[in-house]
C-alpha cells in the first residue's frame, strides 16, 4: 500500500474536516442545541479517527475517538453542555489541529494530551476545563 | 468480474477500498459520498455489491440499506464499520446488509468478506 499517497490524502481531508468542525463549533457557541452542527462535529471526529487509525497515527486516533464519544453524549442529550462542553469541544479541536499540523510538518505521530483525554472521558477532576491546555 | 459501488464520506476510505479490491478482480463502478447519493447510484449503476459506511451525511448508511433493500431485496451490501459500532452493525444486518468489515481495513479480511458474500450470492 502506498502510504505516502494516503498520508497526503489524510492531511488534505483532515484539514478540511477540522475547518468544518471549527465552523460548527462556532455555530454551537451561538446555539448549543444546533443538531446539525452536533452531527457534523460527530461525523468529522469519526472520520478523522478512521483515517488516522488506518495510518497508525495512534495519538490522533485516541483523541478523535474520545472526542467522538463525548459528542455522542451531547447528541443523545440534544445539546452541548454550556460552558463545560463547549470548552472541551474547542480544546479537542485545537489539540487535533495541533497534532495534524505536526504531521503536516513531517513530524512523528504526536502523543495526545492525557489530561484532555481524561477530561473528554468525563473525569470529574478535569471536566471543568481546568486541565493543562494541549 | 463483480461490480462494486463504494459509499463513504471520506475520499481517503473510498480510495483505500478501491486500492484493496481492484487488483483482486473487483470492478469499482462508482463512488458515493453520502447516504442519498448511494441510493441514487445504486439505481443507476445496478452494482453486484455495495460497500456502505455507517456514518454518512444526509442519510445514514443504515437508512440507505433500508432504502436499497426496499427497492431490491436481492441487493448485496457489506457494511464498513468501526470498533464500537457493534449495535449499529446489528441494526444494519437486521435491515438487510449481508456482512460487515471493520476499520482500519485489513486487506485480507476485506477480500475474504467480499468473496464470501459473492460466493453466497452466486450459489
Amino acid at each position: 500500500m502506498d502510504l505516502a499517497k494516503y498520508r497526503a490524502l489524510f492531511l488534505e481531508e483532515a484539514t478540511e474536516h477540522l475547518a468544518e468542525m471549527s465552523r460548527a463549533c462556532l455555530a454551537l457557541e451561538k446555539d448549543p442545541a444546533n443538531g446539525e452542527a452536533i452531527d457534523l462535529v460527530f461525523r468529522m471526529a469519526h472520520s478523522i479517527k478512521g483515517m488516522a487509525a488506518s495510518l497508525e497515527y495512534d495519538g490522533v486516533t485516541r483523541l478523535a475517538h474520545r472526542l467522538e464519544d463525548r459528542i455522542a453524549t451531547f447528541r443523545a442529550a440534544g445539546a452541548v453542555e454550556v460552558p463545560d462542553g463547549m470548552v472541551l469541544l474547542f480544546r479537542g479541536l485545537e489539540a487535533l489541529e495541533g497534532m495534524v499540523s505536526v504531521l503536516r510538518d513531517g513530524g512523528e505521530s504526536p502523543a495526545p494530551d492525557e489530561a484532555l483525554l481524561a477530561a473528554l472521558a468525563g473525569s470529574p477532576s478535569t471536566d471543568r476545563g481546568t486541565a493543562k491546555k494541549a | 468480474m463483480k461490480r462494486v459501488l463504494i459509499a463513504d464520506d471520506a475520499s481517503f476510505m473510498r480510495q483505500m477500498i478501491r486500492d484493496i479490491i481492484e487488483p483482486e478482480g473487483f470492478e469499482v463502478v462508482g463512488e458515493a459520498a453520502d447516504g442519498v447519493e448511494v441510493v441514487e447510484k445504486f439505481r443507476k449503476l445496478t452494482p453486484d455489491l455495495v460497500m456502505m459506511d455507517i456514518v454518512m451525511p444526509k442519510r445514514s448508511g443504515i437508512d440507505a440499506v433500508k432504502a436499497i433493500k426496499a427497492e431490491d431485496t436481492t441487493a448485496r451490501i457489506v457494511m464498513c464499520s468501526a470498533l464500537g459500532q457493534e449495535a449499529l452493525v446489528t441494526e444494519a444486518i437486521e435491515a438487510g446488509a449481508c456482512d460487515f468489515i471493520v476499520k482500519p481495513f485489513k486487506p485480507d479480511a476485506v477480500l475474504t468478506t467480499l468473496r464470501k458474500v459473492v460466493e453466497k450470492a452466486d450459489s
